[in-house]
This record gives C-alpha cells, structure tokens and sequence, in this order.
C-alpha cells in the first residue's frame, strides 16, 4: 500500500509534465486533440495523488514505521485522530496535501471548465500542470514521504505535542485551500497573457475561484487565530509572527482580487490591474509557502529547517513569480484597457479600497522581511513585531473601514456622494450613540475605545443600510419592500454579510484589547481571585493520565454572587514523556459573547500555583466575524450569475457547475 | 508481484488519459468569440432582471445596455481572425508521442531510482500478532510498554522495564520509568541510584543537580549504597575539584568490600584522575561503568570475550535500529580496535548504506574510518 | 477642471498617498523595530534609556529565583557576560535552566532588563534561531549531531 502511493505519486509527476506540455504546444498549434489531452490528464492526476495522500494517510494510521515520515512523527499510543491529522503535521505530508488541493483545484477546472474556450482551458490547464510538476518533483526529491526504513523502527518519535489537536486537523486543510485556490486565479491570468487576449468569460471565472479561495483563507487564518489562541496558552489572538503575515498578506490581496474582479465583470475597467493582482496574490501564497517551509523564519509553526528544500522553493519562486511577471511586462500592452468612470462612483470607491489593500498588504510584507534583509545586509538582527504593524497598518485599516458603508451603496460610473451620505445618516447616528454610550457609561474607556467601537457599530449598521436601501425601506410599501428584499440578488447579501463580518471581527478587536482586564498571582487551593466581577476559586491540582501523556489538571469553581458554584474551569500542565515536552492547557469560559481565559504557570515550593487570569470582553466576535465573512462569500457564490463560469449555452445546459467544493 | 500489477494497471490508466484524446476525433471547438458573444447576451438578460427589480434606474440601464452594445460591436469587427485549425504536422506528431512515452518512461524510471518496491507494509498492529518467540528484543519491549500504557500504575512493570532500557541506552525512558517505578512502588536505594544513573546518561554523563539529588536520596536509604556513592563522587570530579574527588574515591575503595564489582570502578577513575583531568572526558557512551569495573576484575581471555559479547550486542541493535550515526562510528571504531579489519569494514559499508552513499553521515563515516586505517573497498 | 486635470489630481492624491503610506513604514521601521542583542553584545550598543530591545542567551544555571507572586529573576548569559533580567508572568513551557531564550523589554535604571516577553524554544531540537547563530559566533556552542 504504502509503495503503491509513492507510485501513484510519481506517475502524477510524469502526467503533471504531459499535462504542461501537451496542451500548451496544442493552444499554439490550434491542434484540438492536443488541447484536448489537459482535462482527462488533470482528472487523472487528481486521482493518482488522492490514492497518493490516502496511503500515506494508512501508513500513519496503522502505525507503520517502515515509513520514515511516521517514525518521526507519530508514537503507537497516539489517539487514533491524532495519528490521522498527523498526516498533514509535518513538512512532508503537508507538501503532499498541498498539492492535493492543487490537483482537486485543477481537476474542477477540467470538470467544469466544458464551456470555456478550448485554449484558454487549455493554457489554464497547462499553468496549473506547471505548478504541479514543480512542487511534485519538490516532494518527490527534498521532501519525501514514502521514504522507507529497514529494519522498521519499533516505536514513533511522536508528533509534536502541540499539534496534537483538534484545531491543527482543520486549521492547515483550510488554509491550503485558500492558498491553492488561489492558484487557479493565477492559471487564469498566466494563460491570458500567453493569448495576449482577456475574454470576457475571463472575469466571470476568475470571480468564483477568488470567492472560494478567499472564503476558504479566511476560515483558515480564523482557525489559526483561535488555535494559537487557546493551544499556546499566551492568551492572545494574533501575534504579527510572519507565519501569521504569510497567510494575512495573500489574504490582504486577495481581499483586493475580489472587489478589482467585481469591477472588471461589470464595467470591463481595471483589467490590466486584476490580472496583476490575481499573479501577486498567488505569489504571496507561494511566498507564504517559502517563508515557513524554507526554515528562513523561525517560528512557532515552522516543522523543519533544512536549506536544500530552501534553496529549491526559492527557485520554484523565482520561476513563478519572476516569470509570470516578465510575462506580464511583455504582453500587459496589448491587453486592452476598459470602460471609462469617474472618481466618485462605485469603481471609484473600489479603487480606493484597492489602493488601502495593496498598501497594506506591502506594509505587512516590508515588516516581515525588513529583518531577512537587514540580516543579510549588516551583522544586526532585529525583530519588527506588534508595534511595528501596530503604527502602520493600523492607520491604514481605519481610513478604509471608514469608507466601506459607502461602496456599495454608490451607483456604476457615476455616483452621488451627498445622496448616499444622506442614506448612512442612520448608521452614523447608531455610530455615534455608540461612541457617546460606550464613553459615558462603561468606566474606564479611553476615546480611543469609544471611537474603535464607534466604528464597528458605523461597519455594521452601514452594512445593514445596504440592504434596507435596496430593498426599498422607507420609499415603497412594507409588503413590495419584502417583496423587493426576497429578490434581492445573493451576491448583494453576500456583499452585506462580508462587511457585517467585517464589523464584528472589529467589536470583537476593540473590545478585547481595550476592555480586556487580566491578572497574574500565585494562588493556594481554596483561594479565589475575582476579576472583572467574576468569582474564581481554586480547588487544587489533580493529576491524570491521558492516552499518551500525563497532567496537573488544575480545578477552579466559578462562583456566583451568592458564592455557590456556578461552573468550572479547567486548566493544565501537560507532559508528553517520548518527547520530553510540556504544553499548557488553556482553560476557557465562554460568557455571552465574552471569554474567561485561565492558564496555569509554575508551581511553586508550597503548593502554590501561579495563574494567569485574563477577562476578555466580545473576544469571540473576533472568530465569528470571520465566520460570517466566510457566509458572505458562500452567499455570493450561490449567485446564479457568479455560478457559471461563462453563461450556460442552451446546448450544454447541464454542464452548470456548483462552485463550491466540498 | 501484487505491487507490480498495480503498478502496471496505473501506469496504463495514466497513459490512456493521454492516448485517448490524441487518438480521439476532433471535436471542433467554437471560436473564443462566440463565448464572448453569451457572456454579453448574459450580461444584457441579467440588465433587464434588475431593471425589472427596480434595482437600477432606466436611465442607468439605458447606458449600461449602450456600452454592452458598444462591446459587442467591437467583438464582431475584432473576430473572424483566430481559425488556425491546421493539419497535423510532423513536429505535431512528435510531441504526441513523447507525450505518451514520457508518463510510463519518467514514472517507471524515477520510481526505479526512489523506491522500495520490495518493502511490504508493516502496520504496528500486525507486527506485535507475531508470535513473540520471533521477536526482537525492541518488540518485547514495545510489547511491555503496551502492557504498561494500558495498566500504566503496574510499578513491577515499570521496576523491570527501566535497568533494561538502561541497558538499551535509551536513557529518558529510563528517567521516566524509574521515576514511575519510584512513584508507583516506593522509593528503594537500587531505584534512586538507578534514577539518578539514568540522568547522568541521558546528560552524556554529566552528574547534575538533578542527578546527584536522586543519589543522595538513594544514600539516604542505604548509605552504603556504591553506586549512589561512585557517581556522587564523580560529580565532585567533574566540578573539577579533583582532589577532594581522589580523597573521597580512596576512601570508598578502603570502605568497600573485598570482591565487590565497584573496586575496580573506583580504581581505575582513581587512575583516570590522576593521569589527567577526569571532568575533561565525561564517560558519556560506550560501556557502563559496571561494564569497566566488572572487565577490569577479569582475567584477559574472558575480558576479550566480554568486549567481544559488548561489540556483538552492539552490532545487532544497530541491526535493529539501523539509523543510529553514533553507533555505526563507535561499531567501526571497537572492530578497528580489536584488530578484525574486516568486520569494520563490513560495519563501515553497512552503516554507509542505510544513510545512502552520498548522504553527509556517509562521508563522515569514511573520513572517520580512514582516520582509523579503514577503508570502504580493499 | 478639465478631464485631463481631474486625472491627474486622482493620481496626484493616489501618489501622496502612497509617499504618507511609505514615510510611515520607514518611520515605523526605525522606531519599532527592536534589535537583537547577546549579553556580551551590549558594551558595544549605545541605547537609549528605555529603548526596547531583545536579549537572547542561556538561561544560566542555578540563577532562576522565584519570588513571591508571579515576578520571576535570572540571568541570561552567554558565557562571556550575563545579564540579569526580572519578568512577571508565566514562563513558557520549554523555559529552563541551561536552555536558550528569547527575551523582550528594556533596560531599568537599576541596570536589571525587564521583559515583558519571553520565548524559549518550542521543542528539543529547537534553539531560537539568533541565539543558536550567536552562540555559534562566539563559539560557544556547536549543533548537535542528530538531526
């Protein structure tokens, strides 16, 4: 089983250059039978690398250390869904999964990509083979997973204990589909600048796959935030670490992709603009790649440090990047420009969003590799962390949250500024009662705070606006206003739900940093501590023995006001004997939409423990904003218009695809 | 030959995914304009849905269909020009079989250089049904551990399981078994000394703070405990307070018992501190200092045999645990030492051939046997 | 105002923008970033009071004192000079004596650094990167063979 999946994987390497090569020569020649090879080898080569990942996946399940990738990274006692996830928490078996998501990616192109014409399909094929043979003959040499060991060692080395959980089975899959996916948008410009043609139908697919790699990237940097937020026990919910910004600036970009894309399928404009855009996007996930897996940054997610594979990501890099680049600088003037529109308008305003997006995205890029290349310059090491982004990104985030209610609701080429200024006078007035409750009743709230809260309430009530203005609210009848509502196209939902999540994260930002209260003591069992009106008492410690590790588990009552036990919180120190490591257990409470957040530090000589207590108000704001951004996307690809990628052809109406994977 | 059967069946998948559609009849295509033409028509249908919604205002709509009109001009006069449907030519041809070559030549060749066709699958669960009488000592000790990670407070178990894994010189695991053993079972002098013999070890021989808290509790048990006593002093060595360490060491020696296997310990780091300093070279790897002291005490013949049994035992957990670089060093060097040049140099290609011949361990081993006179080939 | 002139005053707007975006990174980059330092590193560094930087080193044997509450003393060396540094909070998992670490703050006026950070390595084989590079430069300690 395991030698048939790394047969399977090197034949999905040969077919991978079949399927760069073939297609490519047939778009140039106009020969139809070799165009038409990229769809069966793009299925075929998805299939052979599924077969692929699930022999690895066996090998770690059952335990079997003739694998050399198993020994390293799992031990027997392991939970069986542990030594699953295992799979993917390693370098190797998360390149394999990586280019998984590649091949899925392209096998729905080829699967759904019927009414798309024929050379573009096949260019697009013929990039995404590219890159798939790339990072196949990356794993196949610097990084392989089916190396074997004989004799078999008897017993694993164990997974690094804090990735054993939960989070890490989800958090890498989702972001490696948001990555990935962004692949195909870059497929889409590569083959429309090997044309020299953007056709229409360009636009229309390259929104959906925006969609659902953006849709995907979110839940991925959200999942990560959480997992880092109650695995590391720091209590704090991002840290700038640039494995952070790898995955936040493909985020940023794509985050711009999406609104220039919008601009492009409507008014044909920005066309050069988005397709550079789509090429910088995917490039930043490549980057993000490189930075974690070449062991250049060293991080808390980083697996393995060894400069060959370095070496060899920055080649596949410099090829990508660099060439798709130089492409574009050869063949950007003989695309050609769109539809004309004025600065205040609805391109205008996605323009400005643009333009804060991408600088952003250069301000985080510049601080996570401002200390690689003064390092490399000059014998200083230095570190640019939280108040580096703090000072820069931040001015630039406010200005563009500011202006967001505004976009939607202006008219195509030509907008009325002071029309929909007068339309937002109800979110600015929730705005600002927001401002003036949160400074005149919550004690201790500096204008900062008022403000930071003022403008997610101005984010959400904006967002809400949307929808009341185009479905009528005030002008028409309540019943033709539902009417209108029902009918209203998914995609302006989708628009509507995306900001609203927008202003959530936001609350749940501000809140957090400006009203969350925490404590640190040493505490006796039968002590309690009170912070921010919530009573804990400490009950002791209690050892217990999990499947391959053993703890101090920590017990604390939550008392109410009448000092009777309302709950209980746990919180641990967690000792893994095979690697010789400790993690600490966070224990959390969820109150409202606010959490407790507890974590256990050294016990001290007299049984005493210290505890660090943190109260931190609307936290999970932060997380189910994310998650109602990532509603708005799915919203807006259940819009007919966006689903198919060119309209349906009344011949080949069944071949009308649902853009969203599983 | 099952593996080789499914090899051969996807290999044949992967090239009829190419073959077939180079072999297929052409289908022609539509012109890309064409597609152009119903996104637009699209475009216009989706203009009246919102008009009809009141989503957009009729003058707005007026102009939008104006401009979608002005595109679908402009495509009519641009088309008509991309119908390069050529016959197929020589260099066509070429390229299509190179393709169909390439998916079994590449996949076959590469496989051949990476693989490991001949390795079954070894899944845990399959390797312990074995009957024990054919397993190596590891899969007894995998099976105790599973033995004691299902009745993890069986203290016997764990009393057994660590002087064994510190002979195997899986030093942490014996820390955590003794320190289980202790927990479980209750203190006793031979578990603290052997707890604090583990660290040691698993510290390259350095007595820590640690270290030397567990052989003082060992005394504190049994006072006359000589192994607590030896690495104590050792510690007090190895602070480089070699003086004090010779004075306690004679002191021991006078102590101990005629015949008692720690006289030829003490002696001969009596011997070792007076040469030179003994903090220097910390007794890391290699033979434990029972291993010296009982060696030490032996007539010659049974001292050869003795190594000999050490270097044998060496060489089959290397047999057993193949990817140990110090091991295979320390194998080369005992063969060289014992004066049987071609067990080394067997030992010397073997260790060269589980790291692979061009790996960095591989070329460390042949500077490292040369330097000991030993080459890979004759 | 003509079309000509609206475009290029949308382009001026769009370039000053950028110059204000620029001007603050660079800015930001000078005042925020903070410099990586060995203890025997620091007699050459000239630093401001209260300047923010980070101190990497080997927690140093046997200084680890804990006093009442959470406040937590050491020394961070690097075999040549050590530094002695104070920290309120919980210590990270790996943090132990011998063992590399990362720390962040600021010097006091008593000459003690206080961080509000600390990092040690993540797991065994794991030593923060610029403390294993400084060490490696001053000679002090070479990788280990495994691995």
């Amino acid at each position: 089983m395991v030698e048939t999946g790394h047969f399977a994987l090197v034949l999905a390497f040969a077919l991978a250059l079949v399927q760069t090569m073939v297609p490519l020569f047939g778009a140039r020649t106009g020969n139809h039978k070799m165009m038409a090879v990229g769809a069966p080898a793009a299925l075929t080569g998805f299939a052979l690398t599924a077969l692929s990942f699930v022999a690895l996946a066996t090998a770690y399940a059952g335990s079997d250390f003739s694998v050399e990738s198993v020994w390293e990274n799992s031990h027997s006692l392991q939970p069986l869904i542990y030594k699953i996830t295992g799979t993917w928490g390693n370098h190797e078996g998360s390149m394999l999964l990586w280019v998984l998501i590649l091949t899925f990616f392209g096998a729905l192109v080829a699967v759904f990509g019927g009414n798309l014409p024929a050379t573009l399909r096949a260019n697009v094929l013929a990039v995404q083979g590219a890159i798939g043979a790339t990072f196949f003959l990356f794993i196949l040499t610097t990084s392989n997973p089916f190396v074997r060991l004989n004799p078999a060692p008897i017993e694993g080395r164990d997974l690094n204990p804090i990735l054993q959980d939960l989070g890490l089975a989800i958090h890498p899959p989702l972001l490696y589909l948001g990555y990935v996916g962004f692949s195909i948008c870059f497929s889409f410009s590569v083959a429309a600048l090997i044309e020299g043609r953007i056709d229409a139908s360009w636009a229309r697919w390259v929104r959906p796959w925006t969609l659902v790699a953006w849709m995907f990237l979110t839940g991925g940097i959200a999942m990560g935030s959480y997992w880092a937020y109650y695995e590391l026990g720091w209590g704090g919910f991002w840290f700038w670490d640039p494995v952070e910004n790898a995955s936040f600036m493909p985020w940023l970009a794509g985050t711009a992709l999406l609104h220039s894309a919008i601009v492009m399928e409507k008014r044909s404009a920005l066309k050069i603009w988005t397709l550079l855009l789509a090429i910088l996007t995917f490039s930043l996930s490549l980057l993000g790649t490189f930075l974690v897996r070449s062991g250049v940054l060293t991080s808390v997610h980083a697996f393995a440090t060894d400069p060959t594979r370095g070496v060899f990501i920055l080649c596949i890099l410099t090829l990508f990047i660099g060439g798709s680049l130089a492409l574009f600088a050869l063949r950007a003037s003989r695309l050609t420009a769109g539809g004309l529109f004025h600065p205040i308008s609805r391109e205008g305003a996605l323009v400005l969003n643009n333009l804060f997006l991408t600088t952003a995205t250069a301000t985080v890029l510049v601080g996570t590799l401002y200390p690689l290349v003064v390092e490399a310059l000059s014998a200083d090491k230095i570190s640019v962390g939280a108040p580096f982004f703090n000072l820069t990104f931040g001015p630039l985030m406010v200005p563009l949250l500011v202006v967001v209610p505004f976009g939607p609701l202006l008219a195509w080429k030509r907008g009325d500024i002071f029309a929909v200024a007068q339309r937002l006078m109800a979110a600015f007035a929730a705005a600002l009662l927001a401002v003036l409750v949160t400074a005149l009743f919550i004690d201790g709230a500096s204008v900062l705070a008022a403000l930071g809260v003022g403008l997610a309430f101005w984010l959400i009530c904006g967002a809400l606006t949307d929808l009341a203005v185009k479905s009528g609210f005030g002008t028409v009848a309540p019943a033709t206003m539902l009417r209108r509502f029902a009918g209203l196209p998914r995609s302006v939902f989708g628009t509507a739900l995306a900001h609203l999540g927008l202003g959530l994260t936001t609350l749940g930002i501000v809140g957090t940093l400006c009203f969350g209260t925490e404590k640190i003591l040493s505490m006796q069992a039968g002590e309690t501590v009170e912070l921010s009106g919530h009573k804990l008492r400490f009950e002791g410690l209690y050892p217990v023995q999990g499947p391959n590790y053993s703890e101090d588990r920590g017990r604390f009552a939550l008392l109410g006001a009448d000092g009777s036990v309302t709950g209980e919180i746990t919180s641990a120190k967690r000792s893994y004997p095979v690697r010789q490591m400790t993690t600490t257990e966070s224990g959390i409470r969820t109150i409202g939409f606010s959490q407790l957040y507890l974590s256990l530090g050294d016990e001290g000589s007299d049984g005493s423990v210290v505890v660090r207590l943190w109260w931190k108000p609307l936290v999970t704001l932060i997380w189910g904003g994310g998650l109602v951004m990532m509603a708005g996307a799915a919203m807006s690809l259940l819009d007919r218009r966006l689903r198919v990628g060119a309209p349906s052809r009344r011949k080949a109406a069944a071949a009308v695809p649902s853009a969203s994977p599983q | 030959m099952l593996f080789w059967v499914i090899a051969a069946i996807l290999t044949l998948g992967a090239s009829l995914a190419v073959l077939l559609p180079l072999a297929g009849g052409s289908k022609n295509a539509s012109a890309a304009g064409d597609h152009d033409l119903e996104v637009y028509r699209d475009q216009l249908a989706e203009l009246d849905r919102d008009m009809a919604r009141g989503l957009i205002q009729p003058i707005e709509a007026e102009e939008a269909r104006a401009e979608i009109a002005r595109r679908i001009l402009r495509l009519s006069n641009a088309g008509q020009a991309d119908d390069t449907a050529t016959q197929p030519s020589r260099s066509t041809r070429l390229v299509a079989t190179a393709a169909v070559l390439v998916v079994p030549l590449v996949s076959w060749g590469l496989y051949g250089q990476l693989g490991s066709p001949d390795l079954p699958s070894q899944p845990l669960s399959e390797r312990l049904a074995k009957n024990p009488a054919d397993s190596s000592v590891d899969e007894l000790i995998a099976r105790a551990e599973a033995h004691l990670a299902a009745n993890p407070s069986d203290g016997r178990g764990w009393d057994v399981l660590a002087p064994v894994y510190l002979r195997m010189q899986r030093y942490a695991d014996a820390v955590t078994a003794y320190r289980n053993a202790i927990r479980l079972d209750g203190d006793s002098a031979a578990r603290q000394a052997g707890l604090g013999e583990a660290i040691a070890n698993a510290a390259g021989g350095i007595v820590s703070a640690e270290a030397q808290a567990a052989f003082e509790a060992a005394l504190k048990l049994d006072p006359a405990n000589p192994k607590a006593s030896f690495y104590l002093v050792m510690g007090v060595a190895q602070e480089g307070r070699i003086a004090e360490a010779t004075a306690a060491w004679q002191k021991m020696l006078a102590a101990l018992p005629q015949g008692s296997p720690w006289r030829g310990a003490v002696e001969q780091a009596l011997a070792e501190s007076a040469a030179r300093s003994v903090a220097s070279k910390a007794p890391a790897k290699g033979p434990s200092a029972e291993d010296i002291d009982a060696a030490s005490s032996m007539s010659p013949q049974d001292r050869q045999a003795m190594i000999s049994n050490m270097v044998a035992g060496l060489d089959e957990k290397l047999r057993q645990n193949p990817r140990d670089e110090e091991g295979w060093m320390q194998l080369v060097r005992s063969y060289a030492v014992l004066g049987k040049t071609d067990q080394a140099r067997d030992a010397l290609n073997r260790g060269i051939a589980v790291f692979g011949a061009d790996s960095d361990q591989a070329r460390k081993f042949t500077a490292f046997a040369a330097s000991l006179g030993v080459t890979a080939t004759e | 105002m003509t079309r000509k002139q609206k475009r290029v005053s949308v382009i001026a707007a769009g370039l000053a923008f950028l110059g204000v975006a620029t001007g603050l990174t660079f800015y930001a980059l000078g005042q925020k970033a903070s410099y990586f330092y060995m203890p025997a590193d620091l007699a050459t560094a000239s630093l401001q009071p209260g300047q923010r930087i980070r101190l990497g080193g080997l927690v140093e044997k046997g200084t680890v004192e804990r006093s009442q509450g959470a406040t937590v003393a050491f020394s961070v060396t690097d075999n040549q000079k050590d530094v002695k540094v104070t920290y309120t909070g919980i210590l990270p998992d790996l943090f132990r004596e011998g063992q590399g670490v990362i720390t962040e703050g600021s010097f006091g006026p008593d000459g003690v650094f206080v961080a509000d950070s600390v990092l040690a390595k993540h797991d065994e084989t794991y030593m923060p990167k610029e403390v294993a590079d400084g060490l490696k430069a001053k000679g002090v300690w070479q990788e280990s063979k495994s691995d």
